[in-house]
């Protein structure tokens, strides 16, 4: 069996993040969300994937390659224009002819998941549900006798606890459906529109519910979560590198290939630390969080519950919590990120809500020293703000903040 | 260059050769072809033009056992006569290299009473195997091969029982086990598919293949015993996963190949290099009064940045000679002289030799190179391997930006050994230098814009490239790139040489890339820009993130990281390349094989 899985989207509310990655390639635990899915199938036994990408396709193709490293076999199908999740289905048309999955490829999804509809398919169609009791911003469905009777996109009212999670197993007759797939409102061809129609004419669509791991990072800070709750179910935690002698290190720690941990420095897991870091000496890091490769971390900084990418260095005595910083930034001494709760955070007009919300920063930015950082304001990409400055408010793209 | 294949087992041979030969391709070639052995016979196809081309011409060739062979044209034009194998009564010969002797051994074989049908210097030795040949092949190819003066690496193939005999001078050979079959190739990466153990040969060494194993012999028929190594490379790694173009995949894979290139070798706390494999005493890094960099193509440019690092940082004084034109310049060179070889695959013909004529003096050698275990890391007492991975492009990219980080490694390590870096600009430098993958990954976030500027000048039919002290080897490069794969006439030059002679070529048809980074030369190369604008030339400048200035004078500009002024070849070799690479793909060219080149050149 094959899998197909959809990468092509950029991820628009996870910028700034998203400006230099697309969202599949956001990093949960030290591994884009995108590697979870594929490992996924892989102990699925499915090692035939077809990837379709399109928004900054390069750095996909470049970590996963043709997925030998990841003991599976990945083709690659281009959606230039972004037409919708059915459009892209149909680019596979050629490269399929049995029952195959289609998953999103910005979901985090553990074997348990991929198992329990294998086991459960029937028929042409078949969708996988969740149970969640806040269903805002998701598609839910309407079951009748034990079969969907209706799909509806983000309902305003609470009609249904079950979440559509995009998951589906397909046989090749869904492409003969996508063809008479019209254009929707948003101009875009969905597959949920062709699975209506499905329903419409009277075939029997099924769904399984699955009790396995299923998470949306809707925004950016989404992503805190899902990097605790995957840091939390690592079993094996491997020390490679250097820890030197008067380092503490409590609990469940990964430290990654010629990293260094220096004296003093006070680590408690769940914490990874990828390849060729420098930690200390005199540093801190609080569960959970985790570390890029190539990282370095100077002293007396403490570091909580956060993503830190590649390629960042934090100077001396800075205070980073519930934050992410993206790769290749380079922020001064005693930068302060400050957290706050319950925050409403406007996004192209639209209002969000985070619970719990330091610092998002996009990558390639020089941070002088002494900046503070107002909870939930974020610093977009390739921006320069000087020493001393009080971040009130976004700062957008290529800035220079003095 | 050529490429030979061989294999014995228990498989249909053909498309066995067929798949090595294609994995041989990037070597470069014009004409292909192969034997097999048939029961009693031999069965020889053989074309000019591509390996697809002989594949839609073979006939329905049964057997287990044979050879195969990829030709670059030396010595006669690549047509179908030419081409290997080439057959005398039952043997059929496959042959990577260059006979020497040829007109010798022609006339002495002509008065034996051998009729020769091509033009090629191979086919002596398909009738001087012949020619010994009293019913033991392997005795036959070493007696004949005393005869011969030159490189090669052949492959033979007798009717009479099913072996292929093999051996080796000067050009690359390896061995691979597998169960029940056994290869020879070229190149590893023909062979991976079916076995990851591989045995490389030496000079003067034979090997007899069979179904069941393999045996080595030296000159004098007595048996060797050798070691067998394992590859860890996939196969895979050497494939494309997505991109059009090797080149376009390897030029992204740079952000990778730095970090690879620069993992476990600095210590930012301290500011010191750790280069293990470099074994030159404290005393004889102090004692060095010069240093020699031999190299060629792509690698001879990273040389003379390497110059410049090794000068400015160390105090050594530098040359940088073309391998094949030091080896007869009579070279001035004593004990207390250090020899760098660069070659990305080790295997570079011209650099090997003039590496072996730099020991004759007693000088210490050094080798930077790509790949392990091969001719060149035997041949000298120090190596940095670069661990840029695999490159199949024939255009080196990410192998020299590796290149130019190992030699910005070395002239620390030297620096500081010798006392003219103090541990705060060393510090410094690392520092920067372990932030060029981010920096990398920048460049390549943007390659829209260097996309547009490529097609914008792809119709060009001549480019200069401009630069001035460190920049000046990346106008080389970045010449180098364009014209090898799109054709395009393009010339590097010193910034300040314009006035001596090409400035009279500039018309306002001509781009100028201009590399104006950040340097104490900045402002003579704004001088130099407006110099050539002042004759009406299109200029594109590679410049700063936060020059503001420059836009004034030109008519694009790619903009690159802020970094310390020392690291900005790197940054700009990315440019130079996307520019290249975008240039060739406007015009449609064959971007991984560009007409006559071939990847790396095993004849001198």
């Amino acid at each position: 069996m094959k899998a197909l899985i959809l990468a092509a989207g950029e991820g628009l509310r996870c910028r700034p993040l998203t400006l230099a990655r697309s969202k599949v390639m956001l990093p949960v635990a030290n591994k884009p969300i995108l590697e979870y899915i594929i490992r996924a199938l892989a102990q699925n036994d499915i090692k035939e994937i077809i990837l379709v990408v399109g928004y900054k396709k390069e750095r996909i193709m470049d970590y996963f390659r043709d997925g030998i490293d990841f003991g599976v076999n990945i083709s690659y199908v281009n959606q230039e224009a972004q037409l919708g999740t059915a459009h892209a289905i149909n680019l596979a048309e050629p490269m399929v002819n049995e029952k195959f999955i289609v998953l999103n490829g910005d979901n985090l999804i553990d074997e348990g998941t991929i198992a329990e509809l294998i086991k459960g398919a029937s028929g042409d169609v078949t969708l996988l549900t969740v149970m969640r009791e806040q269903t805002t911003g998701y598609g839910v469905v309407l079951l009748e006798k034990g079969k969907i009777s209706k799909i509806v996109e983000k309902p305003r009212d609470k009609i249904s606890h079950l979440v559509n999670t995009g998951i589906y197993m397909f046989s090749p007759a869904i492409f003969g459906e996508i063809d008479n797939t019209p254009i929707s409102e948003t101009g875009e061809y969905a597959i949920t529109d062709t699975i209506q129609r499905i329903i419409e004419q009277g075939v029997s669509v099924t769904n399984i519910t699955s009790r396995g791991t299923w998470i949306d990072a809707i925004h950016s800070w989404d992503l805190l979560k899902a990097n605790s709750v995957v840091l939390g179910k690592i079993e094996e935690m491997k020390k490679r590198g250097v820890i030197e002698k008067g380092a503490v290190i409590i609990g469940d720690v990964a430290i990654g290939y010629n990293s260094a941990i220096r004296s003093g420095s006070y680590i408690v897991g769940p914490v990874v630390i990828g390849k060729n870091c420098n930690i200390g000496p005199n540093t801190t890091i609080l569960p959970s969080t985790a570390i890029g490769d190539n990282c370095s971390i100077s002293s007396f900084t403490e570091i909580e519950n956060s993503i830190i990418m590649n390629d960042v260095r934090i100077g001396a005595g800075s205070y980073i919590s519930n934050s992410i910083i993206g790769s290749n930034n380079s922020i001064g001494p005693h930068f302060i990120a400050e957290v706050g709760k319950d925050l409403k955070i406007e996004m192209k007009g639209i209002l969000h809500s985070a619970d719990e919300l330091g610092t998002v920063i996009g990558d390639n930015n020089q941070i002088g020293p002494c900046v503070l950082v107002r909870a939930g304001k974020m610093i977009a990409m390739g921006c320069a703000v000087d020493s001393g400055v009080r971040v009130t408010k976004d700062i957008p793209k290529d800035s220079r903040v003095l | 260059m050529c490429g030979i294949v061989g294999y014995v087992g228990t498989r249909q041979a053909t498309p066995i050769l067929i798949d090595a030969l294609k994995r041989l391709e990037y070597r470069g070639y014009d004409s292909a072809g192969l034997a097999i052995l048939t029961g009693i016979e031999i069965s020889v196809c053989k074309t000019e033009g591509k390996i697809s081309n002989l594949e839609s011409k073979l006939p329905q060739i049964k057997g287990t056992c044979g050879i195969g062979h990829t030709r670059w044209a030396t010595q006669g034009a690549p047509t179908t006569i030419n081409a290997h194998p080439h057959v005398s009564g039952n043997i059929a010969v496959v042959h990577n290299g260059i006979i020497e002797n040829y007109q010798e051994l022609y006339e002495w074989l002509k008065e034996e009473g051998y009729e020769f049908v091509s033009e090629t210097d191979t086919e002596v030795l398909a009738h001087l195997a012949h020619r010994y040949y009293k019913g033991d092949l392997v005795k036959a190819v070493i007696e004949s091969l005393k005869k011969v003066k030159g490189s090669y690496a052949a492959a033979y193939l007798c009717s009479d029982s099913k072996t292929v005999v093999a051996a080796r001078k000067e050009s690359p050979l390896v061995a691979a086990v597998g169960k029940g079959e056994n290869f020879i190739a070229s190149d590893v990466t023909a062979l991976l598919k079916n076995s990851r153990d591989v045995i490389y040969m030496q000079d003067f060494e034979v090997v007899c293949l069979t179904e069941e194993g393999m045996q080595f012999f030296d000159f004098n028929g007595d048996p060797i015993q050798k070691k067998i190594e394992s590859i860890e490379w996939n196969i895979e790694a050497a494939e494309k996963s997505g991109y059009p173009h090797f080149m376009l995949k390897e030029i992204h894979e740079q952000v990778t190949s730095v970090h690879d290139t620069l993992l476990g070798r600095i210590s930012e706390l301290s500011g010191e290099v750790i280069l293990d494999e470099v074994t030159l005493s404290n005393n004889e890094i102090r004692d060095l009064d010069r240093i020699v960099i031999i190299a060629c193509g792509t690698s001879y440019n990273a040389g003379l940045l390497g110059k410049y690092l090794f000068e400015s940082m160390a105090g050594i004084h530098t040359d940088v000679e073309i391998s094949s034109e030091f080896r007869y310049a009579n070279p001035v060179l004593s004990g207390s002289t250090l020899v760098i070889a660069i070659s990305q695959s080790g295997e570079t013909a011209d650099t090997i030799a003039a590496t072996r004529e730099a020991k004759t003096y007693g000088c210490h050698t050094l080798a930077i190179t790509n790949v392990v275990g091969t001719t060149l890391s035997r041949e000298v007492q120090n190596i940095v391997y670069t661990r840029a991975g695999p490159e199949i492009g024939v255009a080196a990219t990410k192998t020299f930006t590796s290149q130019l980080i190992a030699l910005y490694l070395l002239s620390i390590y030297f620096a500081r050994k010798r006392k003219k870096m103090d541990v705060d600009r060393s510090k410094r430098l690392l520092v920067s230098m372990k932030q060029l993958p981010g920096m990398i990954q920048q460049i390549l976030n943007n390659k829209d814009l260097i996309k547009k500027q490529a097609i914008r000048f792809s119709k060009a039919r001549d480019y200069f490239f401009l630069g001035r002290s460190l920049n000046f080897p990346i106008a080389l490069e970045g010449a180098l790139k364009l014209k090898e794969i799109s054709y395009i006439h393009a010339e590097g030059y010193a910034a300040g040489e314009l006035k001596h002679g090409p400035l009279a070529l500039i018309s306002k048809e001509t781009p100028v890339l201009a590399l104006a980074t950040r340097s104490s030369t900045y402002d003579k190369m704004v001088n130099n820009i407006k110099e050539v604008k002042a004759r009406s030339a299109q200029v594109i400048a590679i410049a700063c993130m936060d020059d503001t200035e420059i836009e004034k004078y030109v008519d694009a500009v790619i903009r690159v990281p802020i970094a310390d002024e020392l690291l900005y070849p790197v940054l700009s070799s990315i440019v130079v390349q996307l520019l290249a690479y975008n240039s060739a793909d406007a015009l449609g060219c064959a971007i991984d094989k560009p007409r006559n080149l071939a990847k790396s050149v095993t004849v001198e």
